[in-house]
């Protein structure tokens, strides 16, 4: 199947608008102010939505969608968020011992979900000139991914599914919620059906396949830091998004990072950005520099953090290369010291003269105790994605590793 | 006297931790951050093998070694790179490389492939 990448945004789109008049509608009824952070699709197995879920404890409201759009919804919040949202809606509810909601409270969240929603809904009926119909809905406390309504993620078992996700951030308090929206997976591939001859068009198969050399290119990465720092490591998740290219940014958590930056120019290009929080970056300086550093990290310092950056960007995107049967140059790693967002901007910025929406794959590499957080951002340039993956031959993607005994 | 070795690389961290690995075994007779020092180093102390990097800026790794060995047939490179690319290895080959070897390494590794061009 080839999808169509302009559908693909307009129903991108279509979410966030809805997500912003869910947040307009939770602003209204709690007097908690909200914007939406970010809207993403992302194309996902069962054990994709799993990591990104984790075993958090939610607290959610179930709604299915049928007529002009069928699929399954879920808007989810943490426990804390959740109470928060309790103390404004309904005063004087409790919880228990378990921290279960009394059914006032249950009923107020219900009803805000409701309402939620139905805004995020509105928009995609106007668009599709037809009625979406909702299910009552269905109040949850659960962890993980059983927040979603049962059976959402059944097809995903055996194929990658689209998952819209929207998070919804409070201006001046510590709430966050997030709307999830499965749509039925062959209607929806129906709606962004490409023709043939469709010069914009993607071939979905090969999205997969290309996902999951990347999967692997950030197992490559994280097995690299480990050989570099003896510190082992592994990739916690692993995501291909498609979102807004002004969005990309926001795609960062709210924190400082040290890193590196590195262009990749070849086929696929586009840019690649290896991102340590400060004290796994300290870490990996610990590790790697046997000798007293001056703060923060030294000269000597900041070479190790370039060349891992060096390092494990090869480990990214050889995978690739072996693959195609091409090479892809990238320059030496530029060093970056600043907040998630600020190091993403002027990427976004580059790729966004060409482009207005990101195929944007993010892998985290964490170590088992949780010491150590590396984030990994792949935004490649949207035509040269495009043609990697017309080039991709699909019984080639197992041929990761070069043959270099057969050369030297 | 032992055999002498320019190393390489755009990354002092890297320079530093190769200088480690072979001053016990031999003489680094100098470092280079791009191809265009290597170039001039190498025609200045003409060692007896070159450990070089791949990706540097001013001027690459297979691009130096391509002047260095279309200068002296007999030079020995390794290169020592994090690129595992099989087109990037052939450019590699044609350039006059003698070994490759990806980083990241451990010492074994290292003196095994200078072992294996400089024996």
């Amino acid at each position: 199947m080839r999808v169509d990448i302009q559908s693909l945004g307009t129903y991108n789109r279509l979410a966030q608008e809805g997500a912003e008049h869910a947040a307009a509608s939770l602003t209204q009824m709690t007097g908690i102010e909200t914007y939406v952070d970010v809207t993403n699709v992302t194309l996902m197995s069962k054990q994709d939505v799993e990591d990104v879920f984790g075993g958090t404890e939610f607290v959610g409201v179930q709604i299915g969608l049928g007529g002009g759009l069928s699929g399954e919804t879920a808007l989810a919040f943490d426990q804390e968020s959740a109470a928060s949202i309790v103390d404004v809606l309904v005063p004087g509810a409790s919880a228990d011992d378990d921290g279960e909601f009394d059914e006032m409270a249950q009923s107020g969240i219900n009803e805000i979900g409701n309402i939620m929603m139905g805004g995020f809904v509105d928009g995609w009926a106007d668009y599709l000139g037809a009625s979406v119909d909702m299910t009552p809905p269905n109040y949850v406390e659960r962890a993980g991914t059983d927040v979603l309504p049962d059976g959402a993620l059944d097809r995903a078992e055996e194929e990658h599914v689209f998952v819209f996700e929207s998070q919804m951030t409070a201006v001046d308090q510590e709430i966050d919620a997030y709307i999830y929206m499965l749509p039925e997976y062959g209607a929806f591939a129906d709606m962004l059906a490409a023709s043939d001859d469709h010069d914009d068009a993607i071939p979905m198969d090969k999205l997969t396949v290309f996902d999951e050399m990347t999967r692997q290119g950030a197992q490559q990465a994280a097995g690299n830091v480990s050989s570099m720092t003896g510190i082992e490591t592994d990739v916690d998740v692993s995501r291909l998004s498609f979102v807004p290219i002004e969005d990309v940014p926001n795609t960062a958590r709210d924190e400082v990072y040290i890193g590196t930056v590195m262009e990749f120019k070849g086929t696929p290009g586009g840019y690649l950005a290896i991102l340590f929080d400060e004290p796994s970056a300290r870490t990996i300086v610990d590790a790697t520099v046997p000798m007293e550093l001056d703060e923060p990290l030294g000269e000597m310092g900041e070479s190790a953090i370039e060349e891992l950056g060096n390092i494990m960007t090869s480990g990214f995107i050889d995978g690739w290369a072996n693959v195609l049967q091409t090479s892809i140059d990238h320059t030496p790693p530029e060093l970056v010291h600043d907040m998630g967002t600020a190091i993403l901007s002027p990427i976004a910025g580059r790729l966004g003269q060409s482009q207005e929406y990101a195929f944007l794959m993010d892998s985290t590499v964490v170590t088992p105790e949780g010491e150590f957080n590396c984030e990994l951002y792949a935004i490649p340039d949207e035509r040269k994605l495009k043609e990697a993956l017309d080039s991709l031959l699909v019984e080639r993607s197992d041929q990761l590793e070069a043959d270099q005994e057969s050369l030297f | 006297m032992p055999p002498k070795v320019l190393i390489v690389d755009d990354s002092d961290f890297m320079r530093n931790l190769l200088r480690e690995i072979l001053e016990e075994n031999f003489e680094i007779v100098d470092e280079a951050e791009n191809g265009v020092e290597a170039v001039e180093l190498y025609r200045e102390h003409d060692p007896d093998l070159v450990m070089m990097d791949i990706v540097m800026p001013i001027r690459d790794g297979i691009e130096a070694t391509s002047e260095i060995t279309g200068s002296d047939p007999d030079a020995n490179v390794i290169m020592c790179t994090s690129v595992g690319q099989e087109e990037k290895m052939k450019n590699a080959v044609k350039a006059g490389a003698d070994g490759y070897i990806t980083k990241p390494f451990q010492k074994p590794n290292v003196l095994e492939a200078i072992d294996d061009v400089v024996a």
